[in-house]
């Protein structure tokens, strides 16, 4: 690529097997202070299992609270991952390509936290068999007509895909970390490397399988974020029962996503002086992707407010109302602010060039999003058909220790990541070089 | 007469690793593999490869896993029934949702399976006769010959710009 012209292979490979050497004490305490999190999280958790879920603030009518917020919020950060290694890799962007890594294994993360909360909210984890269908005494099966059978299906493949994509898009890189190795690390990279050398006959097959990845992943993320938004569109719900939400669950999922990759990549681009690999441009086409996604995202409130009034439907008319006027209106001035009308700050070249200003919104908007979720869970079932039934909800002390938690776990797994595997795909940086595009283009 | 001399001849570029491999055509010694750091279509189209057939585990993947999908919700379906005001049992839009699921989810496994097989992975032997430089910044091209031709596959590498090592 035009901005790095100087960049060798060798310095691929040094910059980025550089980061691997081993930490500061600085870093442990990082990690130390993380572990601290997880830890108040598990407490937490644990102190819900033998109390019971009321030791969370859900209650009726507000039965979903932060474990489903959480959930869609971790699941949406994980889509930006497939969308910056698969979709843009297929639409041949160069420029994923310094990031592609880091955003994938973002997605791993993401996805795998997000599978606990229904796990948290179970209540009763112990009976989470019954969730699973296999021929059983009871005659009972999960019903595959359910959004939220469709969504353990979509989610346990979605995790399963991207762990795959993510192991196999490594594998040349672990190679390399192998070759320069020794001791036992050289031996764990050997075994992990699967012997990989880099025959020709193996980039064919390499090739040609990266290409059905990217091709099988894309529509499998928008697919479940999809099924994710029918957890909510498909109950009778006022503010929920809409046919708009799943391109709109899927524009938001990217939306945050992005916002998620700039707050990762910007620390570690300092730390580990990527500078000259995920280059001031690279940043800047993120942000003009969230400029983007935040359109689509601020289009879609719009639209809400527009079927509401349209449908002459007074329910919905109230639901929308309240949701902008009522008690939950700070929630949902942040959500707008931060998701639609921050972002446009990027238009000028001026912010999407400066690193604090990348930043900043970066973490706006990952509030924003988290907001977004709030207003649309608490805000549907708070205030729904009968104002006998309508009702509050803040999350309890236990739902903030295991927010934090998962907060510190995600963290966590991907400060040990970045000092243990290669963050940058060393492979794809050096095709960059030479084709400006991704694994065979 | 045995081929049972592998000598690897190590260049530091791509262009010029393509252009090696077309002037050995005009030579006996046969191209055992070609070890690159990145995927290259100049090395692929010099040595003439043919599209890979991981696809086709793909898509049997693929056509397993829909069919695999669609009968676990119909099955299920069939053996606890839920009859909502005689609607069909058996859903077609739902169930071709865990269908799609099913559909990636096993597509995908093809997929991996595919690449394993021919891509010959795990390939712990393979290391034996490996220069570590080829996955950094070094292309290395191995041909095949006898003891007698050894010493002229040297020259031509050297001869070419390159390195050579030789596995016996």
């Amino acid at each position: 690529m035009s901005e790095s012209p100087q960049l060798t292979y060798t310095e691929i490979d040094r910059t980025v097997l550089d980061t691997l050497s081993p930490p500061s004490g600085g870093y442990w305490l990082i990690v130390m202070v993380l572990i601290l999190g997880v830890l108040a999280g598990v407490a937490c958790w644990v102190y819900q299992i033998f109390i019971g879920i009321g030791a969370g603030g859900q209650n009726i009518p507000v039965a979903w609270g932060t474990y489903l917020i959480n959930f869609v919020f971790w699941v949406g950060i994980a889509h930006s991952g497939t969308l910056i290694s698969a979709i843009l890799y297929l639409f041949r962007a160069g420029w994923r390509n310094p990031i592609a890594r880091a955003a994938e294994t973002m997605t791993v993360f993401a996805v795998s936290i997000a599978g606990l909360f229904p796990f948290i909210h179970l209540g009763r984890v112990w009976v989470v068999y019954y969730m699973l269908p296999y021929p059983n005494q009871r005659y009972l099966w999960p019903n595959f007509q359910s959004p939220l059978v469709f969504d353990m299906v979509a989610i346990s493949t979605y995790l399963t895909v991207s762990t795959l994509f993510w192991y196999t898009g490594m594998l040349p890189d672990l190679a390399v970390v192998r070759d320069r190795a020794t001791g036992f690390r050289r031996k764990v990279f050997t075994v992990i490397s699967l012997g990989w050398t880099g025959k020709h006959e193996q980039w064919r097959h390499y090739t040609r399988g990266y290409l059905f990845f990217a091709a099988l992943a894309t529509p499998l993320v928008i697919s479940v974020h999809s099924v994710v938004s029918w957890d909510f569109a498909l109950g009778i719900v006022p503010g929920w029962h809409s046919t708009i939400f799943a391109p709109y669950f899927v524009a938001g999922a990217i939306h945050s996503g992005l916002a998620m990759v700039l707050t990762l990549l910007i620390p570690l681009r300092k730390l580990f002086h990527y500078e000259r690999i995920v280059t001031m441009r690279i940043l800047e086409a993120v942000a003009k992707t969230i400029i983007f996604t935040g359109l689509i995202v601020g289009y879609a409130y719009t639209v809400e407010y527009f079927l509401a009034w349209y449908s002459h439907n007074g329910v919905e008319m109230e639901a929308f109302r309240w949701r902008a006027l009522g008690d939950y209106s700070l929630e949902f001035w942040i959500m707008v602010v931060c998701n639609s009308i921050i972002p446009l700050l990027f238009f000028f070249k001026k912010i999407r060039t400066s690193i604090p200003w990348l930043f900043g919104i970066s973490i706006l908007i990952n509030i924003g999003m988290w907001y977004e979720r709030f207003v649309i869970i608490i805000g549907g079932v708070a205030h729904g058909f009968i104002p006998h039934a309508w009702g509050l909800y803040w999350p309890s002390g236990i739902e903030w220790g295991i927010m934090i938690g998962s907060f510190s776990l995600f963290f966590l797994f991907f400060v040990l990541f970045v000092k243990h595997l290669p963050s940058i795909s060393m492979t794809e940086m050096k095709e960059t070089l030479d084709h400006g595009g991704g694994h065979g283009n | 007469m045995a081929t049972d001399r592998r000598v690897m001849g190590l260049f530091p570029d791509e262009k010029q690793t393509a252009e090696v491999i077309e002037a050995m055509s005009a030579y006996p010694w046969q191209i055992d593999r070609v070890h690159s750091p990145l995927p290259s279509h100049r090395i692929s189209t010099a040595l003439k490869v043919k599209k890979s057939p991981v696809g086709w585990f793909t898509l049997a993947g693929g056509i397993l896993g829909f069919f695999t999908g669609f009968a676990l919700a119909a099955y299920t379906a069939l053996v606890w029934k839920l009859i909502v005001w005689g609607k069909p049992i058996i859903a077609w839009i739902p169930f071709v949702i865990v269908g799609f699921e099913f559909t990636i989810l096993f597509s995908v496994f093809g997929n991996v399976l595919g690449l394993l097989i021919f891509g010959g992975l795990p390939d712990y032997k393979g290391l034996e006769e490996y220069d570590p430089r080829c996955s950094g910044e070094h292309f290395g091209i191995v041909a095949t010959c006898t003891e007698g031709e050894q010493d002229q596959v040297i020259e031509f590498f050297r001869n070419k710009g390159g390195e050579a090592r030789v596995f016996e």
